[in-house]
C-alpha cells in the first residue's frame, strides 16, 4: 500500500545548526505513529515541515502521493493539535471546532451536523456554546483534537499535547487519543518526549536523536530489541553492560562484564573475540531469589538499596567490584528477601547486546 | 491617638493625595455650579439657580455646529488613525522584517513632538503642496497625532497574543487575510476599542493643530476659545460643562468595556 506521508531525503537547517538531515520516513495510512526523542532531536521540526510551517533546505515531503513541500498550511489536507491548544478565545466551542469546515465551505447544515457528532465523540455536547476560557485542560485538549479532526484530515499532527496535563490525566487521556485514533481510522502523527505515552499509543515509534532516526519500530521491538545504546537508555528503564567478548558458542556469546562471565545471544551479531559490546538487560529480566538460582547467569550481590514503589519493590544490587544492577521484586517475593545477600539470575535470550560504535578495538 | 502620629508617613501621603484631589476637583466644580448661576456675570454667593444657560446653548446654532463638525473630525481621524495604527503594529510583530526599532520609534514619534512644532510643520506643509486649510488638513493632522497611541495600544494586546493563534487558523484552510479578520482583529478588539476612543477624545481636545490648520468653520475647542476672548459668561460655563460630561461619560464606558472584553 502507497504511504500516507513520506519524507524524501528531508534535510532543514537552521544557519549552521541542523535540526533535520537527510530523513526518509515512510507513515502507513490508519497508524498511530510516534516521533520520540530529546527536545531538540528534530521531531518537532519535522512535523512543522508536513504542516507546512517550516520548508525544508533539501528534499521533498508527499502526502498522499502529492509532493506538498512547498505549499503553505491552508492548502494541505493535514491539521495539527497545538501544544498549548490554540483555541480561538473569542469564539465558542462550536465555532472552533466549525472553524476549519467553514473555510472548507460546507452548508451550514453539514457543519452543524459534523459538530455535533464530534463534540458526541468526547462527550462535550453541553459544551458548545462555552468560551475556551470555561473549560478545563482536559475539556481544551478534546476541543482541540476535534477541531483539528473536523476537517477530515489526512494525516492528524499532534505536537506534545498532553505535556500542559497532569499525570492522572495525561494517562487518560492517552487512552482516550488511542481510542479516537482507532474509532475513527485516521492516521496520527504524535510527537512526544515521553517514552511512556509513546509506549502507550503507537502502532509503530520513530526514535529520532540529533536530526536522524535511530530506530523505528513496533514498540515491543523498540523495548525488547533495541537497536542503539540511545534507544535502550530512552525507551525504559535499562541496565547497559559494556563487556568484552570472550568467545562464541553457537548463537550465544560469552562476554566479561567488569571480570564477571555472562552469557547472551547475538541476535544476528558476528562478534570477535576482543569486541567490546553493549548487553541490554531489562530490571524486569532479573530474576531475584535467595537460593542459587539455576539460569545461565547467576551473580551473588548485595542489596545497595531498596525503594518500594507501590506494585513492585526497586533493588539496587551491588555485584562483584562496583558494578550494579537495578532490578525490580514483585510484591510476593519480597518478604523472601530479607538480608543483605542476594542471588540475581538471568536466561542468556532474555538479553539484547548492541555493537560499541565508539569502540576502538 | 499616638497611631495618628506613629503613622506621620502614611498621614502625610494621604494628605498630599487629598489636596491633589481637591486641586483637581475645585476649579471643575466652581465651573459647573456658575453654569447654574441665574446672573450675567461670574461670582459667588450665586443667589438664583437657573437652567436658562444650558436651554440657550442648546438653541445656539454656532454651538451645535461646532459640535457637529468636531465629532464629524473625530469620526475621520478615528477611522484614519485606527487602520494605520494596526497596520503599523502589525508590521512591527511581523516576522521577518527588519528595522522594527526603528518602524516604532518613528511611529511614536507624533507622540513626543511638542504639538506647537507639529502643527507648524504641517502648516508649511499643506502650503508646499498647495492644500487648502479646513477639513482635510485638520484630519490630516489630527491622525498623525493619533497614531502613536493605537500602535502602542495594539501591540501591547498583540504581544499577549498566543504564537500559534495565526498558525492554527492557517492549519485549519485560513490564508493570511481570512486569518487576520477571523483571529487576530478580534483578538485585538479590545484594545482598538480603547485605542478608537483615545483617538475620538484626542481629535475633539486638540486646539493647537486645528487652530493652524483649520479653515473658517469653527471645532468645538476654537468657539469656545473666540467666545472667551469675547468675555466669560456662564453660557461658556454651561458649553464646558456638557462638554466635560459627555467626553468623561464616554472615557468611563470605553474603560468599562475594555477592562470586561480584557477579562474575558
Amino acid at each position: 500500500m502507497e504511504p500516507v506521508v513520506k519524507f524524501d531525503n528531508v534535510t532543514k537547517s537552521y544557519g549552521k545548526h541542523v535540526a533535520v538531515e537527510n530523513l526518509n520516513l515512510s507513515i502507513e495510512r490508519g497508524k498511530f505513529v510516534t516521533l520520540l526523542g530529546p527536545s531538540g532531536c528534530g521531531k518537532s521540526t519535522s512535523l512543522r515541515m508536513l504542516g507546512g510551517f517550516e520548508t525544508p533546505n533539501a528534499g521533498r515531503i508527499l502526502l498522499g502521493g502529492k509532493d506538498v513541500t512547498r505549499l503553505p498550511p491552508n492548502k494541505r489536507n493535514v491539521n495539527i493539535v497545538f501544544q498549548d491548544y490554540a483555541l480561538f478565545p473569542h469564539m465558542s466551542i462550536a465555532k472552533n471546532i466549525a472553524f476549519g469546515l467553514e473555510l472548507q465551505g460546507h452548508d451550514n447544515q453539514h457543519i452543524h451536523r459534523r459538530v455535533s457528532e464530534l463534540l458526541e465523540l468526547v462527550q462535550l455536547q453541553d459544551f458548545a456554546k462555552r468560551l475556551p476560557s470555561e473549560l478545563s485542560g482536559g475539556q481544551r485538549q478534546r476541543v482541540a483534537l476535534m477541531r483539528a479532526l473536523a476537517p477530515d484530515p489526512e494525516v492528524l499532527l499532534l505536537d506534545e499535547p498532553l505535556s500542559a496535563l497532569d499525570a492522572k490525566l495525561r494517562q487518560q487521556m492517552q487512552i482516550e487519543l488511542k481510542s479516537i485514533q482507532e474509532k475513527t481510522g485516521k492516521t496520527f502523527m504524535f510527537v512526544t518526549h515521553d517514552q511512556e505515552e509513546a509506549l502507550t499509543m503507537s502502532d509503530t515509534i520513530v526514535v529520532m536523536n540529533k536530526g536522524k532516526i535511530e530506530q523505528m519500530g513496533d514498540p515491543n521491538t523498540l523495548y525488547g530489541k533495541p537497536g542503539s545504546v540511545f534507544v535502550a537508555n530512552f525507551i525504559g528503564e535499562t541496565n547497559l553492560l559494556r563487556s568484552t567478548v570472550l568467545g562464541t558458542e553457537g548463537d550465544v556469546a560469552a562476554l566479561n562484564w567488569n571480570g564477571i562471565t555472562i552469557k547472551a545471544e547475538q541476535g544476528g551479531l558476528t562478534p570477535k573475540a576482543g569486541d567490546h559490546l553493549y548487553v541490554v538487560l531489562r530490571p524486569e529480566a532479573i530474576h531475584c531469589s535467595a537460593a542459587e538460582p539455576t539460569s545461565v547467569n547467576r551473580i551473588k550481590g548485595k542489596i545497595r538499596q531498596r525503594v518500594f514503589k507501590g506494585n513492585h519493590t526497586s533493588l539496587s544490587i551491588e555485584v562483584g567490584d562496583g558494578a550494579v544492577l537495578n532490578t525490580l521484586v514483585h510484591p510476593s517475593d519480597v518478604a523472601q528477601i530479607s538480608g543483605e545477600d542476594i542471588w540475581v539470575g538471568w536466561k542468556a535470550e532474555s538479553t539484547t547486546v548492541i555493537p560499541d560504535r565508539h569502540a576502538h578495538n | 491617638m499616638r497611631n495618628m502620629f506613629a503613622d506621620a508617613p502614611r498621614a502625610s501621603l494621604t494628605a498630599a493625595y487629598w489636596a491633589f484631589i481637591l486641586y483637581l476637583l475645585l476649579p471643575l466644580t466652581l465651573m459647573m455650579a456658575m453654569s447654574f448661576k441665574g446672573a450675567n456675570y461670574i461670582a459667588f454667593p450665586i443667589g438664583e439657580w437657573t437652567f436658562d444657560w444650558y436651554v440657550q446653548v442648546m438653541q445656539d446654532k454656532q454651538f451645535l455646529d461646532a459640535c457637529l463638525y468636531s465629532i464629524m473630525i473625530a469620526a475621520a481621524t478615528t477611522v484614519a488613525a485606527t487602520t494605520l495604527g494596526t497596520w503599523i503594529a502589525m508590521l512591527i510583530v511581523a516576522e521577518g522584517i527588519r528595522g522594527q526599532v526603528v518602524i516604532f520609534a518613528i511611529a511614536c514619534l507624533p507622540a513626543v513632538v511638542p504639538g506647537m512644532i507639529s502643527a507648524i510643520s504641517l502648516r508649511i506643509f499643506i502650503s508646499t503642496i498647495d492644500m487648502p486649510t479646513g477639513t482635510m488638513a485638520i484630519i490630516l493632522g489630527h491622525t498623525v497625532h493619533a497614531v502613536p497611541f493605537v500602535v502602542v495600544m495594539a501591540l501591547t494586546r498583540l504581544r499577549t497574543m498566543p504564537g500559534n493563534l495565526v498558525d492554527a487558523a492557517r492549519d485549519l484552510g485560513a490564508d493570511s487575510v481570512v486569518a487576520f479578520f477571523r483571529v487576530t482583529l478580534p483578538y485585538l478588539w479590545p484594545a482598538l476599542f480603547g485605542g478608537m476612543i483615545f483617538c475620538v477624545l484626542l481629535s475633539i481636545d486638540d486646539f493647537v493643530r486645528t487652530f493652524f490648520l483649520g479653515g473658517y468653520r469653527p471645532t468645538l475647542p476654537m468657539l469656545i476659545f473666540a467666545k472667551v476672548q469675547g468675555g466669560m459668561s456662564p453660557e461658556i460655563n454651561a458649553m464646558a460643562t456638557l462638554v466635560l460630561v459627555v467626553t468623561a461619560a464616554v472615557g468611563l464606558y470605553a474603560e468599562y468595556m475594555t477592562r470586561r472584553a480584557r477579562t474575558r
